[in-house]
């Protein structure tokens, strides 16, 4: 069974046809916009984890001041003083 | 490639770790080696063009990464050129390309004492076909590329001795398709 496709060349490529692709002005211009891309990806990660504790230190504020807020309800009805029946 | 070579070669890549376009020296020096390299895997010159332009982007996006082990910076290179092609062959999931140059089967025929015949090359083509992938990337960064079992190690990810041992293998088997008796001794 064949598994791979095995071509015999001929002709060795130019070194012409290489040095068309060749571009290093251009491949460090893409290297610094991917650099750009993942320094704003980063920042996006960071405010997010940031964003994120914000939201969960809210949350547990809030918990906490309604829990404080159950309790004092808690303790003022346990004073409710309460005439004896004659 | 002598250690100083190779350590001035890293020493160029720690300066592209501050300045980007120090990379340039190592980019002109080895394109159109991995140019050939990936050429001989794909056979389509924009794809190739496409491959090894990524090839130096993701180098020079993780030269920050790049740890020195005493072998050259092309084995890296190699490293991720060969895992750009694995990625363009899983994506397009079709049968990979082995693209070989006749002058230098020619050479390596000469070399192996076997006079050049268009029926026996036409034959060993066969017999290439026949061989796993992982047999034909060793066989081609060891006689295309010319590259030791250190590097072929890096280059695909394994041990030395696996490196020899799957040389050694796909050369036996190629022997035996030729009933040709004796074992390869790791040169040339």
């Amino acid at each position: 069974m064949a598994r791979n496709d095995i071509r015999l060349r001929r002709n060795r490529m130019q070194a012409g046809n290489i040095a068309r692709h060749r571009n290093y002005g251009e491949l460090l211009q893409r290297h610094e916009r991917e650099q750009k891309f993942r320094r704003y990806f980063k920042l996006f990660g960071y405010f997010l984890v940031v964003a994120f504790l914000i939201i969960l230190l809210v949350i547990v504020v809030r918990w906490e001041q309604r829990k404080k807020v159950k309790e004092k309800q808690k303790q003022t009805t346990s004073y409710v003083w309460k005439p004896a029946h004659h | 490639m002598t250690e100083a070579e190779i350590r001035d070669e890293y020493n160029i890549l720690e300066k592209s770790r501050k300045d980007s376009r120090a990379f340039g020296s190592l980019y002109e020096k080895y394109y159109d080696k991995i140019f050939y390299f990936i050429y001989r895997q794909t056979e389509d010159e924009d794809v190739t063009a496409d491959l090894c332009s990524q090839t130096f982007l993701n180098a020079l996006n993780n030269v920050e990464k790049f740890e020195f082990r005493g072998l050259p910076v092309s084995a890296w290179f190699y490293r991720i050129a060969a895992n750009e092609v694995n990625k363009f062959y899983k994506k397009k999931k079709a049968s990979r390309v082995f693209s070989i140059e006749e002058m230098r089967v020619k050479e390596l025929v000469e070399l192996a004492n076997f006079d050049w015949d268009e029926e026996m090359i036409q034959k060993l083509l066969q017999h290439l076909k026949e061989l796993p992938t992982e047999m034909l990337e060793v066989l081609e960064l060891r006689f295309f590329e010319d590259k030791d079992f250190k590097e072929i190690a890096f280059i695909l990810n394994i041990t030395e001795s696996g490196a020899k041992m799957r040389t050694y293998r796909a050369i036996d088997k190629l022997r035996s398709y030729f009933n040709q008796k004796g074992k390869y001794d790791g040169k040339k």
